[in-house]
């Protein structure tokens, strides 16, 4: 009796965790990309198994990219330029940003230039990028520092002068200074904004690395795909591809959950 | 509340007379800006940075020959027509995505992962698998500009406006497809369009990259061809009216989206 009783609380046990498993937001992603795959499989591997570079074609050149020590090689380029331009971007960005909102008529001035800078697409700058800093790292940082820079430092002053008026208003009233005022009131009310900001120039700090290493300097993880797409090695360029829509994805995500949980501070605050 | 309708009030007072200031600075601004480029320019030299003068003269150069209209217009023809169908797939799956749970458990993972692929990289896959006809060149607008109109469309459907189905059930309105048309969509419009700024940003910046990539055509072709003369002056002269279109269509869309809000409200 109390052995049959253990072996079903057993058996509930071990169906537990096989329960969280089976749940549809789990299956249903993980079937659609084996039902995806395997599509992909049977039409690339019937039409043109070189051109249309089935998974499996994907995965061997995978290994291959990783046992000639080229990808982790390509990976550490572009991550460092990713890394160095992104950190570049937010140690000037959100300084200047303090600043384009405390002096409001030079944020005004400044504000649109910003904006159209930003609104144009970098791959045509290219031409202007080898001529100011030639094709090697210095191009390929300036391409992501730049447009990452312009996106933290606007949406840093556009949390500045969110600022609870109110508050600035207490802290004025017991005297503090501008750098105070900066510190303890202004910043942390904008860090919402900087968060999103942060997330913004993610976006365009990604695609900043893969345009220097397509157009500038054939180099990195973008230089793996345009070497291999002239060489129609659709499968090492996929590799290419898939390890860039990793990296986007780790940072953008983990940013975005970020932002997701400040974004409540920003209904609060208004 | 008492501090934002102070606020307005004050922003107000002020309208009278800020503007007309604000517009002197801004043409202060951009003429100090315009003498320090072209002091910088003599001292650096016109490979490095063109002189004001000369890039006014590459860009008259540009419109009397028909080249920069010429250009002009395949780009926006390419825009347009990537942007008319990146709506459509984009309001055909938003809407799924948006109205279905098992659509957004099987769909939705797809078009995160192109979201944050850069259109770029993407570009030499399109070349290789599609060719690079207009097909092929549209093809890179919709990748670019597709997943920010999907997004805004799902995420504006997914707040369901109970009470407006209810009333319009009680009406009589029956189908999915006909609240879908005569109400959802209403109401989800003014969000709907809130992410549309971004979304035109990246379809200008699709259409810049597919005409770049094999300097076939169009304003980005333009660019490419004199960048690999080394004729900054014509470079700067053809990226500005890019620049003012990404512009542009921002504000035309800023204009649309404020009077759907009007509409709504």
């Amino acid at each position: 009796m109390t052995e049959t009783s253990n072996g079903t609380s057993a058996r509930r046990n071990r169906l537990l965790p096989l329960r969280a498993v089976l749940r549809p937001q789990v299956v249903l992603p993980l079937a659609s990309l084996a039902a995806f795959l395997s599509a992909w499989e049977a039409v690339g591997r019937s039409v043109n198994p070189l051109l249309f570079a089935p998974p499996s074609r994907v995965v061997g050149a995978f290994i291959d990219l990783l046992r000639s020590g080229e990808l982790l090689t390509a990976t550490a380029t572009t991550l460092n330029v990713l890394i160095t331009g992104y950190a570049l971007a937010i140690l000037v960005g959100v300084p200047l940003g303090v600043v384009m909102a405390q002096a409001r008529t030079f944020g005004a001035l400044v504000n649109p230039y910003f904006y159209g800078i930003f609104a144009t697409p970098r791959v045509v700058v290219v031409p202007l990028i080898i001529v100011w800093f030639g094709v090697g790292y210095t191009g390929r940082l300036f391409l992501v520092f730049l447009w990452t820079m312009i996106a933290i430092s606007t949406t840093t002053a556009d949390g500045v002068r969110n600022a609870r008026p109110d508050l600035v208003e207490v802290a004025r009233s017991y005297g503090v200074s501008q750098t105070q005022l900066v510190r303890h009131v202004l910043l942390p009310g904008a860090v919402p904004f900087v968060v999103s900001g942060l997330r913004i120039g993610a976006e365009r700090a990604v695609v900043g690395v893969v345009i220097g290493e397509m157009f500038l300097q054939l180099t990195g993880l973008g230089g793996i795909i345009v070497v291999n797409a002239s060489q129609f090695q659709t499968a090492h360029m996929l590799v290419g591809v898939v390890t860039i829509a990793v990296i986007g994805t780790v940072l953008i995500g983990a940013l975005d959950l970020l932002e997701r949980r400040f974004s409540s501070w920003k209904t609060t605050s208004n | 509340m008492t501090t934002g309708m102070l606020r307005t009030k004050r922003i107000r007072s002020r309208m009278a007379w800020v503007p007309k200031r604000r517009a002197v600075h801004h043409v202060l601004f951009a003429l100090a800006l315009l003498v320090v480029w072209q002091l910088f320019s003599g001292v650096v030299g016109p490979l490095f940075l063109p002189p004001v003068d000369a890039i006014a003269a590459a860009f008259f150069d540009l419109v009397v020959t028909g080249q920069l209209p010429r250009a002009l217009g395949q780009s926006l023809v390419l825009l347009v027509v990537g942007l008319l169908a990146a709506t459509a797939i984009g309001f055909f799956f938003g809407i799924l995505i948006g109205r279905s749970r098992i659509a957004h458990w099987t769909l939705s993972p797809y078009f995160s992962a192109l979201f944050v692929t850069p259109t770029v990289a993407l570009v030499p896959l399109v070349l290789i698998w599609f060719g690079f006809g207009f097909t092929g060149r549209c093809l890179v607008v919709v990748l670019a500009a597709v997943v920010p109109i999907l997004l805004s469309v799902s995420s504006a459907l997914r707040d369901d406006p109970g009470e407006l189905v209810e009333v319009a059930k009680s009406f009589g309105l029956r189908g999915e497809l006909a609240l879908l048309r005569h109400v959802r969509l209403r109401a989800a419009d003014g969000k709907a369009q809130a992410a549309h700024d971004d979304r035109h940003g990246r379809a200008v910046v699709g259409m810049a990259v597919a005409e770049t990539y094999l300097r076939l055509g169009g304003i980005g072709g333009l660019i490419r061809s004199y960048g690999s003369l080394f004729q900054t002056d014509y470079v700067f002269a053809a990226i500005l009216p890019l620049s003012f279109l990404g512009i542009g269509l921002t504000a035309l869309v800023g204009r649309v989206e404020r009077r759907f809000q009007g509409w709504q409200s």
